[in-house]
C-alpha cells in the first residue's frame, strides 16, 4: 500500500531536495574551491569550471602549515577527552535523576536547563580567571575541562529522558536478586540505554567539536594544543588569505568526524526515533 | 522452611491510605492468595512482603525473624513480576543464571543449576534464544526460572498469568501447581481473578479497598463467606442479592418475606439489627432450581446461555435486575418467560446492613 500519492510525493522530495542544497551547497563550493589555484578564484567572470584545476592544495597544506596534521589529532583528541568526560558525569546523574527522589532534583533539573541558557561567552572571563588561578591555562585541560562542563547539562536531559523508558520492574527484579546499585548500572541499565547513550555521546561530540575554537583562542596560546578549527587561521596571512588551501584543510579535518558518524548513523537513528524498549 | 507473618502493616503513599492495618499468618509450605479487585493494594502489599516497598507501619517476620528493614536477599524470597521483567538484551540461559552471577558462584555450578531449572520448565531447547523470540508462555516460564534457581524460601507472584490467553492460562495454573507440590515451599500469590484463587489456593486471603476481608481456604470463603462482599467476590457466576422485608428475628433465625414465596424462616445465628425493616439475603446461582410447585422466586428470563451440561439464566427478580441462576443443562426454560424458582433455605446467605454475614446454621463441613 502506497502511503502517498505521486504528487504528494513529488513536493515531499522537492522540499527535501531545496532543504539539502541550502545545506549542502556550501560544503560543495568548499571543495571546489579547494580546487581551484588561488589566481582562480579572484578571476572574473566567475568561473564555476576551468581547466587547470587539481587537488595540489592537498599537498601543498602540508607545507604551508606544517602543524597541520598536529591540530586535526588536537582536534579529534580533544573532542573524545570532552565526550568522555562529559559521560563520566552525565550517566551517574542522569540515573539518579531518572530514578531517585531527593530534594531539589526539580530545582537542579532547571537550574542545568538555564545553564544552557547562557552563551560560553558569557562567563569567558570569569572562566579565565578561574582556570588562571587553577594554573591550567594553556594545557588540553583549559579547553576540554569547560567543553564538557557545559555539555553535561544537555547530556543529562537527553539521557534521563532515554533512562525513564526502561521499565522500573527490570531493575526491581535485579535488585531483588541481590545486584547491587552499581551492578544494575552496569548489567542492566547501561546494556540496555546503548542506544540513547550513543545519542548523547554523539551530541557530545558535535558540541565539543563545534565549542572548542572559542575555549581553545581564549585559555590557549600555545601552537601544538591548538585545534583545527583555531589552527586552521594559520592560512589566514597578514597580506593574503590562502583560500584553497584553508577550504581543504577544512575538508581533511572534517574527514575522520564523518567517517565517525557513518558508523554510528544506523544507531543515531535508531536512538531518536525508538521508543521504549520492550520487556 | 519459611512462614510469614504480618502484623499490622499500614501503607500510606504520601497522604493516601492504600492498605489498613493488615494482620496475615502464612504457614510453612503453603500457596496462598491475594485475591481482590483492581486497585485494592494486593501489589502492594505483595511488594511490600518483598522489600520492594516500605510499610508504613508494622512488621514483617520471616520464619520468625523481624525483616520489615531486611534486604529482599536476606528475607529469602524472589519475585516474579507480572510484565515478567525479563533482560531483553540477554538470552534465556543468562536471563536465568542472573541471580547465580551475582550471587558469584561458580560457571559450573551455574551450568548444573541453570540446566535443572530449564529442564523442570521444559526450557532446554530455548536456552540460546531472547525473550523477543519467545511465547508468552515460555517467557513466563523463563521468569519462573529465574525465580527458582537460587531455592527461595518465599515464591511471590505478582498476576502472573494475566497476560496469557484464556487457554494458556488455564494449562500454567497447573504447571503451577505442580510446581508448587515439586518446589515444597511458601508461595504467595497475587491475582484479580477469582478462579485462579479457588483453583491454585490453599488458603486465599480477599482484600477490598485496603482491608482484609477473610482468610480462609477456598471452600470456606464459598460456603462461609463472612461479608456480603466476599460472597459476591467468591463464586462464579457471582451470587444474587436481594433485599427483602424482616418480619422476625428469634433463636431460630431470621424470617423474611421473600418475594411471592412469603414468610420464610433462614436458619442463621441472627444479628439483631435495629435500624430499617429490610434485609439482604443472597443466594447463589447454583442452590437455585425450578420450584415443583406453583410458589417460587419470579424470574422474568431475559437472557439464556445454554452450555450444554448446565444452563445460566439471566433476568430479573424482585428489584434485581441481574439475577442469575445455575439450572441443568436440558431445562425447558424460554426467554420473555417468567419461571418460579426454588431454593433451600439452609443455603440463603443474610447479610445485616454494614454487610456482615449471619452464621448459616447448615453448613457442609469443609
Ligand atoms: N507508587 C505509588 N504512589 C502512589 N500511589 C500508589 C503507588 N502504587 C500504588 N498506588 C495506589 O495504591 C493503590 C493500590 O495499588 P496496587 O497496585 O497495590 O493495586 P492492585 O490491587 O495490585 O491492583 P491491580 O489488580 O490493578 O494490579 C492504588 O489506588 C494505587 O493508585
Ligand atoms: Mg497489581
Amino acid at each position: 500500500m502506497e502511503r502517498f500519492t505521486f504528487v504528494q510525493k513529488f513536493f515531499l522530495y522537492l522540499g527535501i531536495a531545496v532543504f539539502l542544497t541550502f545545506i549542502l551547497l556550501p560544503f560543495f563550493e568548499m571543495f571546489m574551491t579547494s580546487l581551484r589555484p588561488l589566481e582562480h578564484l579572484f578571476r572574473s567572470p566567475y568561473q564555476f569550471w576551468s581547466d587547470d584545476m587539481s587537488f595540489q592544495a592537498y599537498f601543498d597544506i602540508w607545507d604551508t602549515v606544517p602543524l597541520l596534521g598536529r591540530y586535526i589529532f588536537n582536534s579529534v583528541f580533544l573532542a573524545s577527552v570532552t565526550t568522555f568526560l562529559c559521560m563520566m558525569f552525565v550517566i551517574p546523574a542522569a540515573y539518579s535523576f531518572a530514578r531517585f527522589k531527593f530534594k531539589g532534583k526539580t530545582i537542579s533539573l532547571s537550574l542545568f536547563l538555564g545553564v544552557n541558557m547562557f552563551a560560553g561567552a558569557v562567563l569567558l572571563i570569569p572562566l579565565y580567571k578561574l582556570l588562571r588561578s587553577m594554573g591550567l591555562l594553556n594545557t588540553y585541560a583549559a579547553m576540554f575541562v569547560p567543553g564538557a562542563a557545559f555539555l553535561v547539562p544537555t547530556g543529562i536531559w537527553l539521557l534521563k529522558a532515554y533512562l525513564e523508558k526502561i521499565p522500573i520492574e527490570l531493575e526491581e527484579s535485579a535488585w531483588i536478586d541481590g545486584a547491587s546499585r552499581m551492578y544494575i548500572l552496569r548489567r542492566v541499565v547501561l546494556p540496555l540505554a546503548v542506544p540513547g547513550l550513543i545519542v548523547v555521546g554523539v551530541a557530545s561530540f558535535i558540541g565539543a567539536y563545534a565549542q572548542q575554537f572559542l575555549f581553545a583562542i581564549t585559555f590557549n596560546q600555545k601552537r601544538e594544543y591548538m585545534p583545527l578549527p583555531a589552527g586552521i587561521f594559520e592560512f589566514v596571512g597578514y597580506q593574503s588569505v590562502i583560500w584553497n588551501q584553508l577550504m581543504a584543510a577544512s575538508i581533511v579535518g572534517i574527514i575522520p568526524v564523518l567517517i565517525i558518524f557513518l558508523f554510528l548513523q544506523k544507531y543515531l537513528v535508531e536512538g531518536l526515533t525508538k521508543g521504549a524498549v520492550k520487556g | 522452611m519459611a512462614t510469614v507473618s504480618l502484623k499490622s502493616i499500614n501503607k500510606l503513599f504520601d497522604t493516601t491510605q492504600v492498605l489498613y492495618d493488615v494482620s496475615l499468618d502464612i504457614e510453612d509450605k503453603e500457596f496462598v492468595v491475594f485475591v481482590g479487585p483492581s486497585g485494592c493494594g494486593k501489589t502492594t502489599l505483595l511488594r511490600i512482603i518483598a522489600g520492594l516497598e516500605e510499610a508504613t507501619s508494622g512488621e514483617i517476620e520471616i520464619d520468625g525473624i523481624e525483616v520489615s528493614k531486611a534486604h529482599p536477599i536476606e528475607r529469602g524470597i524472589s519475585m516474579v513480576f507480572q510484565s515478567y521483567a525479563l533482560y531483553p538484551h540477554l538470552n534465556v540461559y543468562e536471563n536465568i543464571a542472573f541471580p547465580l552471577r551475582v550471587a558469584k558462584l561458580h560457571k559450573t555450578e551455574i551450568e548444573k543449576m541453570v540446566q535443572r531449572a530449564a529442564e523442570t520448565l521444559k526450557l532446554t531447547d530455548r536456552l540460546q534464544y531472547k525473550p523477543g523470540q519467545l511465547s508468552g508462555g515460555q517467557r513466563q516460564r523463563v521468569a519462573i526460572g529465574r525465580s527458582i534457581v537460587r531455592n527461595p524460601k518465599v515464591f511471590l507472584f505478582d498476576e502472573p498469568l494475566s497476560n496469557l490467553d484464556a487457554a494458556l492460562r488455564g494449562e500454567m495454573r497447573v504447571e503451577l501447581s505442580k510446581l508448587h507440590k515439586n518446589l515444597d515451599t511458601t508461595m504467595i500469590y497475587v491475582t484479580h481473578d477469582q478462579v485462579e484463587a479457588m483453583t491454585m489456593a490453599d488458603r486465599i486471603v480477599v482484600i477490598s479497598e485496603g482491608k482484609l476481608e477473610q482468610f480462609g481456604t477456598p471452600m470456606e470463603l464459598y460456603h462461609r463467606p463472612e461479608s456480603k462482599f466476599v460472597a459476591g467476590f467468591i463464586g462464579h457466576p457471582k451470587m444474587n442479592f436481594l433485599s427483602v422485608p424482616r418480619l422476625s428475628i428469634n433463636s431460630s433465625g431470621v424470617t423474611v418475606d421473600l418475594p411471592e414465596i412469603g414468610e420464610q424462616l433462614l436458619p442463621v445465628d441472627a444479628i439483631d439489627m435495629i435500624d430499617g425493616q429490610k434485609i439482604e439475603v443472597g443466594i447463589r446461582p447454583e442452590d437455585l432450581m425450578l420450584s415443583a410447585t406453583e410458589t417460587g422466586l419470579p424470574m422474568k428470563v431475559e437472557v439464556l446461555e445454554r452450555l450444554g451440561g448446565s444452563t445460566l439464566v439471566y433476568g430479573s427478580v424482585h428489584d434485581n435486575q441481574n439475577f442469575c441462576a445455575l439450572l441443568p443443562g436440558d431445562t425447558n426454560v424460554r426467554e420473555e418467560e417468567i419461571i418460579k424458582l426454588a431454593v433451600n433455605p439452609a443455603n440463603v446467605h443474610v447479610f445485616d446492613s454494614k454487610g456482615t454475614a449471619m452464621k448459616r446454621r447448615e453448613v457442609p463441613i469443609v
